[in-house]
């Protein structure tokens, strides 16, 4: 659906459902140069079991207009005062990669909206190299390709992908090429400056899930288990696959998340 | 991980990676109409494209996804979908795409087929094309109306071998927001990548040169993910409300991938042109050395050109590699490996003497087909157009003396040989 939120065009994926504020809401918040594609396998699938679902785009990503915002705090204010403006109450917040980083933002700021947080490929840190900060602005496009590349395991290099026909390539560089061209710059140096990141995981209160990727490159599974520690009870899985989880092994990870809903009140 | 393999490597990789069960390592041939639901939740999910999955062999099946996959890697596009003819994808693009009311900018060198589909079988269902010449940009850009859905060509076409300027088409189809979908078979993906030129759709005849050996039929439609289909006035079928899956907008819910999911949930489902897994694994098998066969195709065209231009009973040879084809510049600069393997040339003699030629040789198959490993041979003259008068076959490009040649792989000596033969067939009729 598209909304006027802070006086630009907004586009929210709802999964091919309609928005109901009345329901649990699981709230998708994408990573670095993506948007609401990074999840076309888990927002249709958990609208169609019944939760109320929105795949933001963030502002200048996808077919969202507006500035893109210029750090993770900001990213977290601007979700969470569209939670707000859509009424939106019991909230489970799914963070993707730099998604992650927004989620712990997002932990400090809602009170009881928030029912539980689920971090998927994250960390408490994303430091990114100085190459591809470079890149971002001269080349956003090349920076993208690297990434896409970089962000899939031996199923983007082979081809291999659960929807017959799709290739993650392919289909990885040209979700890239949807954003605006400054967005990339803006969502690297906001990963690579946020530095909060412990003390917010430390300050994590509600059930919180995390899916790590045994072969990602762009959050390694290192960084991501040394994550979870710092988070109290973090019930934690592990697949085989690279940073673009979502798309890599949808499957696995539906039903890694529709069972740590289940358990939820 | 993250090797960003090359093209050879994704000719024989790509779309497959051993079964941990079986450790496979060819493509299995997964020979079976429908796939058991572990649960009544997860046919749901896989009928309401929640995920991806097979449902039933005439959607999708394991052994033909990995060939699609291979397509999409070879050509760069975000997604793929295999058929059961180059002429089904034709239809299944447009039927996509265009409703009644709609309007198409076409190529005027192209297939019989498709020329046929879209001059007398289209407009039966409201949809109109205007036919243009594929080497005259501007022509396209006046031909364009404001409920023009789609331009299409061939980037080398059938028989005449035009060779259409992609980027300057493909800048006049941005410029106005209309896909350009190419019929790409003649070059396939080792000679030339249409996206990287700017065309937004491929459209393939697995059975030519992919497929490589004259065993199996297919087609095939490689989506680039790179068009914006976002004007839901404009293109409705991809952005608008879908009839079913509760109203889907395939733009909104699959981005770059949209028009394939259409074509799979509608095309495959309501049309049902579906490729058979064992012509599928044909294919593939075909496509592992199409890097090798089209350099050797290529060879061989070369030698041949060079045989048959200083020919005595040669009277003209038509290939966009020699300078004296009206497109070799174009052709030079989209085509630098080369403009693939069709040559045309006239015999001295005419009607009588093309046909004396085919019926002389005996290595080189008369038949007609193209892009097969075997060197293959017609003269429509004499066949094809038989029923046609020399001043009706100028009108559609073709002579009386004209043959079309489709090189193969064979030794270009043995080939040469042949060929003296139906030459000297020739010479004894001229006499």
């Amino acid at each position: 659906m598209i909304i006027n939120f802070k006086g630009a065009k907004t586009y929210i994926g709802t999964g091919g459902k309609s928005l109901d504020n009345t329901k649990k809401t699981l709230c998708f918040l994408h990573g670095s140069g993506q948007n609401h594609f990074s999840f076309i396998q888990q927002a249709r699938f958990f609208a169609y079991k019944g939760y109320s679902v929105i795949a933001p785009d963030m502002p200048a990503h996808g077919f969202s207009d507006g500035n893109p915002c210029k750090s993770i705090k900001e990213n977290a204010d601007w979700i969470s005062d569209l939670l707000v403006d859509l009424k939106l109450k019991n909230v489970v917040v799914i963070g993707h990669s730099q998604g992650c980083l927004v989620a712990l933002e997002l932990n400090r700021i809602l009170k009881s909206t928030l029912e539980a947080l689920i971090f998927v490929a994250g960390s408490n840190e994303i430091p990114v190299n100085q190459f591809l900060l470079d890149l971002s602005k001269e080349n956003p496009q090349k920076a993208s390709q690297m990434m896409v590349t970089w962000g899939h395991g031996i199923d983007g290099d082979m081809s291999i992908n659960k929807w017959p026909g799709h290739s993650h390539y392919g289909e990885g560089n040209n979700i890239m090429c949807m954003n605006k061209s400054t967005a990339l710059k803006y969502d690297l140096h906001s990963c690579n400056d946020y530095s909060d990141g412990i003390d917010a995981a430390k300050n994590v209160k509600v059930p919180a899930l995390a899916v790590l990727a045994k072969y990602d490159q762009m959050t390694p599974l290192k960084s991501g288990l040394k994550f979870v520690e710092l988070i109290k009870n973090c019930e934690t899985h592990i697949l085989d696959c690279g940073h673009f989880l979502p798309s890599e092994r949808p499957v696995e990870l539906n039903s890694i998340i529709n069972s740590f809903l289940s358990k939820l009140k | 991980m993250s090797e960003n393999y090359k093209f050879d490597t994704l000719s024989l990789h790509a779309g497959h990676i051993p079964d941990k069960e079986t450790g496979s390592r060819a493509v299995p041939i997964y020979q079976t109409t429908s796939y058991v639901f572990n649960s009544t939740e997860e046919a749901a999910s896989l009928y309401n494209m929640e995920v991806g999955g097979h449902l039933y062999t005439r959607i999708s099946n394991p052994t033909v996804a990995a060939l699609e996959q291979r397509l999409a890697a070879l050509e760069g596009g975000a997604s793929a979908l295999a058929c059961s003819s180059g002429m089904a994808a034709m239809h299944l693009v447009i039927s996509a795409i265009c409703s009644s009311g709609d309007h198409i900018v076409a190529s005027s060198k192209m297939y019989g087929a498709n020329i046929n589909l879209l001059q007398h079988t289209m407009p039966r269902f409201g949809v109109n094309t205007d036919f243009v010449n594929p080497n005259d940009p501007e022509a396209i850009k006046k031909a364009i109306k404001p409920n023009t859905k789609l331009v299409f060509g061939e980037v080398i076409g059938n028989p005449g071998l035009d060779i259409m300027d992609v980027p300057e088409i493909a800048k006049i189809c941005n410029s106005k927001n209309i896909p350009l979908i190419l019929d790409a078979t003649f070059n396939t993906p080792y000679l030339m990548q249409p996206f990287k030129h700017g065309a937004n759709i491929i459209v393939h005849s697995l059975t030519k040169w992919l497929g490589g050996h004259g065993i199996a039929i297919g087609g095939a439609i490689v989506n680039g993910g790179n068009f914006d289909w976002g004007d839901k006035d404009k293109f409705p079928t991809i952005s608008g409300p879908h009839f079913a899956l509760g109203g889907i907008s395939f733009w909104e819910e699959f981005g770059p991938s949209a028009l394939i999911a259409k074509i799979r949930a509608e095309g495959m489902y309501n049309f049902g042109p579906s490729l058979s897994p064992t012509n599928a694994f044909h294919l593939m098998q075909g496509i592992e050395t199409l890097p090798l066969r089209m350099k050797k195709h290529i060879e061989n065209t070369h030698s041949i050109l060079d045989f048959l231009v200083s020919h005595e009973m040669v009277e003209w040879v038509k290939h966009p590699d020699l300078e004296t084809h009206p497109d070799h510049e174009v052709a030079k600069r989209i085509l630098p490996k080369g403009s693939g393997s069709i040559v045309a040339f006239g015999i001295k003699g005419g009607r009588e003497a093309g046909k004396a030629f085919i019926e002389s040789v005996q290595l080189a198959s008369h038949l007609a087909n193209v892009g097969d490993a075997k060197t293959l041979l017609i003269h429509p003259g004499s066949t094809t157009h038989s029923h046609l008068s020399s001043e009706a076959m100028k009108e559609g490009g073709l002579t009386d003396d004209m043959i079309r040649l489709s090189v193969g792989l064979e030794d270009f000596n043995d080939i040469k040989k042949d060929f003296e033969r139906g030459f000297k067939a020739v010479k004894k009729l001229n006499k």
